[in-house]
């Protein structure tokens, strides 16, 4: 038996100590930091609350950090219009197409959001085929200047770059229903929208959930689509953290805007956590 | 058919056809148009088509910061892949057993994905630079990107290992077998295609992290950065090219991990 504690111990030591040291450590030191000033000369260890005083009192944060929370949530509605439908459809094919299909959904997604998207960069803007596209009909006779580097442009790349993680949860819960319970209600007499409203929709909520959760959280920290196609005025929290490590030069600032980040991000975990897993939340998306 | 004939009406099932066709265009259109794009002999990226030129990809073949930048990838890829996959087969093999604590565990395992991926970014950076030690390639790229994937090679091995027959175990044991003697020549031939397809899937998720590289990233680019810093400096004509070929390689590589974990998948279902 006493094996058996030094072999565990043995076992779980080289995960634990790099987590410590990589992640607990780093994230703590985040903490701390929090409560520092960051000057002309850098940074001074401090205990002070100005940070997170600055944050609360300049409305310029909360502005940013409501528009934040709006833009992950229009992205992940608009998300859920358009995975249901194709997760409904997938989930009820059948034989040589569904695998076919089920593969080419995924593939897109198996390739840098970085290059996905740049990829919008040459369909909206000026030069862009959708312009290319309205000019050669005839519905414009000038390039449209406007449709890249503000909000429309962000959500069609979010859209895009995340709709999976929507998609694959709600797809594997329509794919985990009993046939059964299709054929018995079928077999009393329910027409088929019936058994969508009373049997599909109510056993796909979890997968629906998850993909929500994902999609939100996702998009709430998105980097990197909201810089390419969201122009200066497309910032997010992100970029304002992004910001004070760069230009700004305030890492104390950034530390509490990051804090303050991961904080809603645990606590929407927390709450959806208490309607699905946690593990389901993130093996859906991947693996 | 017999399943889908409940829960679909003949009309919705038509509609929803057209619109999982009106899906599929938007999510390959752009891919396809970028496709075009890259052979485009205009020096400004998008329309209209001035004629056809292989001198993009010329180009990014012929480019050392390209080329350099695969290699940089490739090789943290390697690193970061063994590092995760080693880590996260000790502490799934000590999850099959009950320890106190084992939930906080578990959670501080998943840690690294939950928290979001600018937060996983600015950590490293702030502590790797406030003791400073210096932002490298090997040091806090790698560290980054074992973060990252340490989770997800946790989550594939974890099933595959959880159910994984003890019996066999105390039955080598009750052989005479050593600890380490069961482990190497009973259990590891056993989930040796699972730890295969970990590493994979973990090199997969390597080669495509950007938002944690960025902010930890020394004077050595992997190739989303490199992409990235391209794109936001200055729209060089050969970036539609350049795009091509990372979908094509970073599409590969994952599809050759999935196929693996997949495999493995089937294979452990079957003993069961």
């Amino acid at each position: 038996m006493r094996s058996d504690k030094v072999s565990l111990l043995l076992l779980l030591l080289p995960g634990l100590l790099w987590l410590f040291a990589f992640v607990v450590v780093p994230f703590s030191f985040a903490i701390v930091m929090s409560f520092w000033t960051s000057g002309m000369f850098g940074l001074k260890p401090d205990f002070q609350f100005g940070n997170y005083a600055l944050i609360l009192g300049n409305p310029l944060y909360a502005t940013l950090i409501l528009k934040t929370l709006r833009v992950a949530l229009v992205a992940t509605l608009l998300s859920l219009a358009i995975s249901y439908p194709i997760a409904y459809f997938l989930a009820f094919a059948s034989g040589r197409a569904k695998i076919v299909l089920t593969l080419l959904l995924f593939l897109p997604f198996w390739t840098s959001y970085v290059v996905r998207s740049f990829i919008w960069l040459p369909i909206l803007g000026t030069n862009g085929a959708i312009n290319r596209i309205l000019l050669a009909i005839g519905i414009i006779d000038q390039p449209i200047g406007g449709m890249l580097y503000n909000e429309g442009a962000i959500y069609v790349g979010l859209v895009y770059v995340y709709t999976l993680f929507m998609t694959l949860p709600i797809y594997l819960a329509i794919e985990k229903i009993d046939p059964r319970l299709l054929e018995a209600a079928a077999d009393l007499g329910a027409r088929p929208l019936w058994v969508f409203l009373r049997i599909v929709l109510p056993l796909s909520w979890p997968g629906v959930i998850s993909g929500c959760v994902m999609v939100f959280l996702l998009a709430m920290s998105s980097y990197v689509t909201p810089q390419m196609l969201g122009g200066p005025s497309g910032i997010m929290v992100s970029g304002m953290i992004a910001a004070q490590f760069q230009a700004n030069n305030n890492w104390a600032l950034g530390a509490t805007l990051a804090l303050v980040l991961s904080s809603i991000t645990f606590a929407i975990l927390i709450v959806a956590g208490r309607w699905v897993g946690l593990r389901q939340i993130f093996t859906a998306g991947r693996g | 058919m017999a399943r889908s004939a409940h829960a679909l009406s003949r009309t919705s099932r038509v509609a929803l056809s057209v619109y999982a066709a009106a899906l599929y265009v938007f999510l390959y259109g752009p891919i396809v148009m970028i496709g075009v794009l890259s052979f485009n002999s205009s020096r400004i990226i998008g329309f209209p088509i001035r004629g056809f030129t292989g001198e993009w990809y010329l180009k990014v073949f012929q480019s050392s910061q390209f080329l350099t930048a695969l290699f940089n990838s490739i090789g943290v890829g390697i690193v970061a892949a063994l590092v995760a996959t080693t880590l996260a087969l000790t502490l799934a093999l000590a999850f099959r057993r009950d320890f106190p604590m084992k939930g906080v565990v578990f959670n501080l395992v998943l840690m690294p994905i939950v928290m979001p991926g600018i937060v996983g970014g600015i950590v490293l950076l702030m502590f790797f630079g406030y003791l400073n030690m210096g932002f490298s390639l090997w040091t806090s790229v790698a560290v980054a990107h074992v973060n990252w994937v340490l989770p997800f090679a946790f989550l594939t091995l974890y099933p595959r290992i959880h159910g994984f027959d003890v019996a066999l175990e105390e039955a080598a044991m009750d052989l005479g077998a050593s600890r380490f003697e069961v482990m190497r020549y009973v259990v590891f031939p056993i989930i040796r295609p699972a730890i295969v397809a970990t590493a994979l899937f973990s090199f997969s998720l390597s080669f495509d992290e950007f938002i944690r590289t960025l902010f930890v990233t020394g004077a050595q680019r992997t190739v989303p950065v490199m992409f990235w810093t391209l794109v936001m400096d200055e729209l060089v004509p050969e970036l539609p090219a350049m795009a091509v070929l990372i979908i094509l390689i970073s599409a590969t590589v994952a599809m050759i991990g999935a196929v693996g974990a997949g495999r493995t998948r089937q294979t452990s279902s079957e003993r069961s």
